[in-house]
């Protein structure tokens, strides 16, 4: 596996916006050492060079024309309800443009 | 308790005949539900069980599950009732829509009456990371065993029995390995068989609904009634849905089996095996062909990590909607990208956040080669070793477990043959997609354990069939921990 420090893993999580304490992250870099050695097993096999990544167990293929039925979609209060911070019918934000 | 040992069949029965009342029921669930000492349960459906039941007055003969009472993992959408999968990040979150698999059970009158516990997102294997602490097993009067997880509070919810029934979902052995902790039968059906319109995804080309029940045929009712193709979800099969009650209680005479001799090798318990064993040997009795066959040591030790990189790689992306904005609780700050760090950072545990970095590590352009394609190249690897078996054999058949239900704090060492393999050997179900079943075969000190049959792609019927089979031989259906103790 490629090189990983706690510098390298805070970037990680910092950029999946959020954080972890210091221990937290020596717990982590001892589960990189183990999936590191369990993941040398894969390493070492040559004969999976050639093989097509799985995506999905098995072939699933939809194509499909829905029927043009009319639907209602969600309401307006109903697409903001699980929201907490709201305003005027609207999502509430701090400011994007200051 | 009257009725909540019993099995659906046997409610049924009772329903139909009028000596009980879908309300009787409800209201028993109920009451055990709140006194459960488990810890099984995120939220208690009462009103909603209530006002279903009352209005089920005229019994449907031809419907097993009328007036029967179920619960649901919490990380699967139900109208209207809290839904967190055990997570603090979806604290509050009230979905606008049922899941379909819970649309189809309220179409055939089951009466939900709970949301049950799951490790945080049903990332977990313990049922110790949820949001509300860990679940019990409802055999050991300790509070010292696991139950199991992710689907933990369904596996105790229906071993306790507080349910004859509940739903759960599987990505590795998340029905399959409590399931067998708490002796159970426990389905993944056939990956895209039930609809996962309205489940929460965690790794969706492993992901599967699937259900916990106290006897093989339960399970067969449940998987008529819930299978079949959903518009709403893509990957949601169109093969006509099979009567998967049909070949139960038909001779198995001539049926093949494959036993693995490194996944049995790998199992230390004497116990364990000796229950498993006697199993073989009165399926041979009744003129079942069981063979011993050979499986590469080092394909089988790289089932654990192919399925962390892929499942941890899925899960990374999957989860970035969960940012407190459009739901869950807003954490203050003072950009979008601040709130969302904040609520991220506050929401998530530490195992859920270790297992996304560990995700995005992998998918990260200059290890993706090395980490998930190679992961994903093993998993072709693997699936071609175990159809290659199944174009043989009708069955693969393994213990489920190492043990009995292990205690919290009793820890693996991760680099182990048995850890990598008697205790992972499950997700092979989840790389093929197979259908794949646990039944309990004994119990150890009043503790239960269970063993795994696997199938082809939507042959469920004959998996059912066999299962039953076993079930008969054991004669442990209807196991409860009630009735244990």
């Amino acid at each position: 596996m490629k090189e990983y420090n706690k510098e390298i893993l805070k970037d990680a999580a910092n950029r999946l916006l959020f954080d972890m304490t210091d221990e937290q992250y020596d717990t982590l870099l001892n589960e990189f050492d183990i999936i590191t050695k369990q993941m040398e097993i894969i390493g070492k096999d040559s004969l999976i060079d050639d093989l097509e990544p799985m995506v999905f167990p098995f072939e699933c293929s939809t194509s499909y024309l829905r029927e043009d039925v009319p639907s209602t979609p969600l309401d307006k209060e109903d697409a903001i309800k699980n929201a907490q911070n709201k305003q005027e019918g609207q999502i509430k934000l701090p400011k994007v443009v200051l | 308790m009257k009725y909540m040992n019993l099995t659906i069949d046997q409610l049924h029965d009772l329903l139909v005949n009028k000596e009980v009342t879908p309300l009787d029921l409800a209201k028993e669930a109920i009451e055990l539900a709140k006194k459960d000492t488990n810890n099984a349960f995120e939220y208690i459906m009462e009103k909603e069980a209530l006002e279903i039941a009352s209005k089920l007055t005229e019994p449907e003969i031809d419907n097993p599950l009328w007036g029967i009472p179920f619960a649901i993992k919490d990380n699967i959408s139900t109208k209207d009732v809290p839904t967190t999968a055990s997570s603090n990040i979806l604290n509050g979150y009230v979905p606008l829509f049922n899941a379909t698999v819970v649309e189809k059970l309220l179409n055939k009158h089951a009466v939900p009456i709970g949301k049950t516990t799951l490790d945080e997102l049903a990332m977990g294997g313990t049922g110790t990371s949820g949001h509300l602490g860990m679940t019990y097993n409802p055999y050991d009067e300790t509070h010292t065993r696991l139950a199991g997880g992710s689907s933990c509070g369904s596996a105790a919810a229906t071993s306790a029995p507080i349910v004859p029934f509940a739903l759960g979902s599987d990505t590795g052995d998340s029905i399959r390995k409590p399931a067998s902790f708490v002796g159970l039968v426990g389905l993944k059906p056939t990956w895209s068989r039930i609809s996962r319109y309205g489940l929460f995804p965690f790794a969706p080309s492993l992901d599967t609904v699937g259900f916990f029940t106290r006897s093989v045929k339960d399970c067969a009712y449940l998987l008529n009634v819930t299978s079949g193709r959903d518009e709403n979800d893509s990957t949601s099969s169109t093969k006509p849905v099979d009567d998967y009650v049909s070949l139960i209680n038909k001779p198995v005479k001539g049926l093949k089996i494959a036993t693995i001799r490194q996944i049995n090798n790998a199992i230390k318990d004497e116990e364990v095996l000796k229950a498993f064993n006697n199993t073989i040997e009165q399926l041979k009795k009744e003129g079942v062909i069981v063979d011993e066959i050979d499986l590469d040591l080092n394909m089988l030790a790289s089932i654990f990590p192919t399925y962390f990189v892929i499942s941890c790689s899925e899960a990374t992306s999957n989860n970035a909607n969960l940012d407190g904005i459009k739901f869950g609780p807003y954490c203050e700050g003072n950009t979008y990208q601040e709130v969302m760090f904040n609520a991220r950072t506050k929401g998530f545990s530490e195992l859920i956040k270790r297992r996304f970095v560990f995700g995005s590590y992998a998918l990260m352009r200059e290890n993706q080669q090395e980490l998930f394609l190679r992961a994903q190249k093993n998993r072709r690897k693997i699936v071609n070793a175990i159809n290659e078996i199944l174009s043989q054999y009708d069955f693969i058949y393994t213990i489920a477990a190492p043990s009995v239900a292990p205690k919290k704090d009793e820890s693996s060492d991760r680099l182990n043959e048995e850890y990598l393999i008697a205790d992972n050997h499950l997700a092979l179900g989840n790389f093929a997609g197979l259908p794949s079943i646990t039944i309990p075969i004994g119990l150890k000190n009043k503790l239960p354990f269970g063993a795994n049959v696997m199938a082809r792609a939507f042959e469920e019927a004959k998996l059912f069939q066999i299962s039953e089979k076993i079930e008969q031989i054991t004669g442990l259906k209807n196991l409860n921990a009630k009735e244990v103790k």
